[in-house]
């Protein structure tokens, strides 16, 4: 298992070295410039402040000195904000994108397996049915249309819920929900299907041979091998959540990390691309590794490279 | 399976606690009454004057730091200054008495050496100001700032501790209005010392002199208060306790937190704005910027036809555009210099108010006189019945994608034979096009940096750098060089030189002004004294709440 760490870690960081450096170059074909008010520059004025921000030197020498930086834990200083640190910027915004996310990931898997799990044992009966509903409703409302809904009824009207900004728990339980929904239609869609399957294989058969009770089955070992699938998608999704909706993040006024990616790119603020961009994949690669590992533990069968690869 | 009793736990858990949280929150928080909270569209960006060069850095500026002068409405006022000071020396010397009860936050003096400190701290190259070109006209500020003259040659000297002699190149016209924007703001120079890099990245590196304080504030913060300042000079004068900003993007949002008391004043756009139209809290703000369309007259020569120009202008119905695309409180335009913002220095009418009918006309809906010069003017250059296939770049923004669609449909209507596609791009894109000329019309935008016309005026002379459409005309830039040379220290002659200027660029439809830019608000009514001075900030030492 430490081998297949160590070797995991390594392929990381030669991926994103990769992912920083076609970033680095594509970024750099984007038209214009980090500064503000670069309309009202003369070209004069620019070349000055190419030369002071170093944007003049030939864009492998940049490349190279971002490269050298960031072997230091040297991320850069942002351009839309004169001289703050990408580092800092990125971890004062993450909190709430990340609070927010795992709230809705943990809401809406947690909920979605049930409800998948429980149309799938009441297979083609009214809860199955009201299960089924839900779940396509759920895929198919847009989480900014429900925040706005959400906003409206329960904290407008009903006064229940801050309308928005971001002061304490109760503020997060409105765009919790409205982000809750989509994982929570797809993880219930994934789960019945897979659990349909499962319930009608040979070993569950014989679990009841050994009268064993429906629900004993299905806990003991039903519900365990319909989880593979279902945490397939868990992983790309938890990132998705994550690193923050833009649009409910706007609607509530958190002062999220997805909103600033958004804004760093239309602004050309190149140090904040690539801090984001880095740390996107980077959380991207461990979840996707963490989901490796699930896997494993979940399903003995495909205890991974251990024996396989090696 | 442990693992999964424990899952359903847990969301068991957090339903539960939704659920309380939900009925703990129901009594909703009044807001203070030394309060008042604004909503506003972005993050300050920077709190470092050298650095800033966006209006929401610049009111938090403003309302905590102090210049040489202020805006109490549209009258420029002394502020650390004791008198607006009239130059001598041919318009070349300003010697300005500062105020001597005038203090820092922290108690200590504020001298004339801080404006200096300050103002070399902006041309110096080091320190790499996007806004140091404004410093253009102050002795040597253009040439520090190219590196090729050492800091201390900037022409401002403190004579002594309360005395600041400012020199100049060129004379300013309008030297006092740009004393009140916050480039010219003076800095404590122990605070940006201490800080290095970090000054105006949080209020912990900030020292201020202004009617508030900021206080609590970190870089990318989506809140900030502002608390009065005691030690300020005019103390007394400001009213209210805390002036509270909060980050609101979605127009909707702010309109629930306005009606459930949460703010007290908040901009809305778009659907919001037009539902609210009729409402009583309901105001609308003109902005020192507008909206023009430059139309490429190197890749396309018909466009160096007037009557072509004039027959695009009046295609337009600028009424229209503003009511049903726009719907924000923006106002239909005859000049690319915008209402008010600029008064005769005799007569303090609105510049605007001022210019030949002859010019504005062109700027008025008229489709049928529109098409007969478009016919007129496609006769004249032999090309009747040609078809014409134009690219009208514009902004991404859904606003700028409606209105270029409105732009579309009204020109392909009334002017035969032309066909417009449009490329809606990102703001850095729309630049970058428009610099390198890949474009057959634009929609631009321009906004003051200083409240004269001659920060639009100056944008279309021939060759300069924002005139992307390169229309050009002598007479026009004879009275811009004589508004700026013999002109310059006779305010009556100059503003008929920048009048003219106007009405020749009107006439001509050398630029198709469309709009100047407005913002609908919504008022608490109990919040009274709202002062937005023509340089784009509000001066909130006059604010005051009813009570």
């Amino acid at each position: 298992m430490t081998k297949y760490l160590i070797k995991r870690i390594c392929y990381l960081v030669l991926t994103l070295f990769i992912v920083a450096s076609v970033t680095f170059f594509m970024m750099k074909l984007m038209p214009g410039t980090p500064y503000t008010n670069q309309e009202k520059l003369s070209a004069d004025q620019l070349r000055i402040m190419n030369e002071q921000y170093g944007l003049n030197k030939p864009i492998l020498e940049q490349y190279w000195i971002y490269i050298v930086g960031l072997l230091h834990g040297d991320f850069g200083t942002s351009f839309q904000f004169n001289n703050q640190p990408v580092l800092g910027l990125i971890m004062s915004r993450l909190a709430p994108s990340l609070q927010i996310g795992a709230q809705a990931m943990i809401l809406g898997s947690g909920l979605g397996i049930l409800l998948g799990a429980v149309a799938a044992i009441r297979k083609n009966t009214w809860v199955d049915g009201v299960a089924t509903f839900f779940s396509i409703l759920g895929i198919s409302i847009p989480n900014f249309v429900l925040a706005v809904l959400l906003q409206f009824f329960l904290a407008f009207k009903l006064q229940m819920f801050p309308i928005a900004l971001w002061d304490g728990f109760s503020s997060s339980i409105l765009p919790t929900l409205a982000l809750a929904v989509a994982p929570l239609a797809n993880t219930a869609r994934f789960m019945r299907t897979e659990m349909v399957d499962v319930l009608s294989s040979d070993y569950i058969e014989l679990a009841k041979a050994k009268g064993n009770s429906r629900w004993q089955t299905v806990a003991k070992h039903a519900l365990r091998n319909s989880m593979i699938p279902v945490v397939t998608i868990i992983g790309p999704m938890a990132v998705n959540l994550m690193t923050g909706s833009l649009v409910v993040e706007n609607i509530f006024s958190i002062p999220g990390i997805g909103e600033q990616f958004v804004k760093s790119i239309m602004t050309n603020d190149y140090p904040t691309i690539m801090g984001l961009t880095i740390f996107y994949s980077f959380l991207l690669m461990v979840i996707i590794l963490v989901v490796d590992i699930l896997y494993g533990i979940i399903d003995p069968r495909i205890r991974l490279s251990e024996k396989g690869a090696n | 399976m442990r693992r999964e009793k424990s899952l359903v736990l847990g969301v068991t858990t957090l339903a539960i606690t939704v659920l309380l949280a939900a009925c703990g929150s129901s009594g909703s928080k009044e807001a203070s009454t030394d309060t008042v909270t604004f909503t506003t569209s972005d993050v300050i960006s920077t709190m470092d004057s050298a650095l800033n060069t966006n209006v929401i850095g610049a009111q938090a500026l403003t309302d905590t730091m102090e210049g040489l002068y202020r805006y109490e409405g549209k009258t420029v006022k002394p502020a650390i200054a004791t008198k607006v000071v009239k130059p001598t020396n041919n318009g070349l010397t300003y010697t300005i008495p500062l105020r001597k009860d005038a203090k820092w936050s922290n108690g200590k003096a504020l001298t004339a050496s801080d404006f200096v400190y300050a103002w070399q701290r902006v041309v110096n190259p080091k320190v790499g100001s996007q806004y140091a070109y404004i410093y253009e006209g102050i002795k040597n500020a253009t040439d520090i700032t190219a590196g090729k003259k050492a800091v201390d040659t900037l022409g401002i000297e403190a004579k002594d501790a309360h005395t600041l002699v400012i020199t100049l190149d060129k004379s300013i016209p309008y030297f006092s209005q740009l004393m009140t924007s916050s480039t010219f703001f003076p800095v404590y120079k122990a605070a940006v010392e201490k800080a290095g890099k970090a000054y105006g990245t949080n209020s912990k590196t900030l020292v201020f002199n202004g009617p508030y304080k900021l206080s609590n504030w970190n870089g990318p913060d989506s809140s900030w208060t502002e608390v009065k300042n005691t030690n300020y000079w005019n103390a007394k004068d400001v009213k209210v306790k805390n002036l509270k900003y909060q980050v609101v993007k979605d127009a909707s949002t702010a309109l629930n937190l306005f009606q459930s008391n949460k703010v007290d004043r908040t901009a809305i756009s778009g659907d919001t704005a037009k539902q609210m139209k009729n409402d009583p809290d309901y105001s609308t703000l003109p902005k020192s910027a507008t909206f023009y369309m430059q139309l490429n007259q190197d890749k396309n020569p018909i466009f160096k036809n007037a009557k072509i120009r004039q027959a695009i202008s009046m295609t337009i119905n600028r009424k229209e555009l503003v009511s049903q695309v726009l719907g924000d409180g923006s106002k239909p335009i005859a000049s690319v210099t915008p209402k008010d913002m600029s008064f005769d220095p005799t007569t303090k009418k609105d510049f605007t108010s001022e210019l030949s009918t002859e010019g504005t006309k062109n700027a008025t809906y008229n489709p049928k006189e529109a098409t007969k010069l478009w016919k007129e003017g496609l006769a004249e250059l032999g090309q009747t019945g040609k078809t014409f296939d134009y690219t009208m770049v514009g902004d991404d923004t859904d606003t700028s994608k409606k209105q270029s669609e409105y732009l579309q449909n009204t020109l392909e209507k009334y002017l035969p034979g032309l066909k417009v596609t449009l490329a809606n791009v990102p703001f850095k894109t729309r630049l970058t096009r428009s610099d390198s000329g890949d474009f057959d019309m634009v929609v631009s935008a321009w906004s003051a940096d200083f409240p004269d016309p001659i920060t639009f005026l100056d944008l279309f002379v021939t060759g300069g750098d924002n005139n992307n459409g390169h229309w050009s005309n002598t007479e026009y830039d004879a009275q811009i060089k004589a508004s700026k040379t013999t002109n310059a220290n006779n305010p009556t002659a100059r503003w008929q030189n920048l009048l003219k200027a106007q009405d020749i660029m009107n006439t001509e439809s050398g630029v198709i002004p469309l709009y100047q830019s407005g913002v609908a608000y919504l008022t608490n009514a109990n919040v009274k004294g709202l002062d937005y001075g023509p340089s784009g900030s509000y001066n909130n030492v006059s604010l005051y709440l009813k009570k």
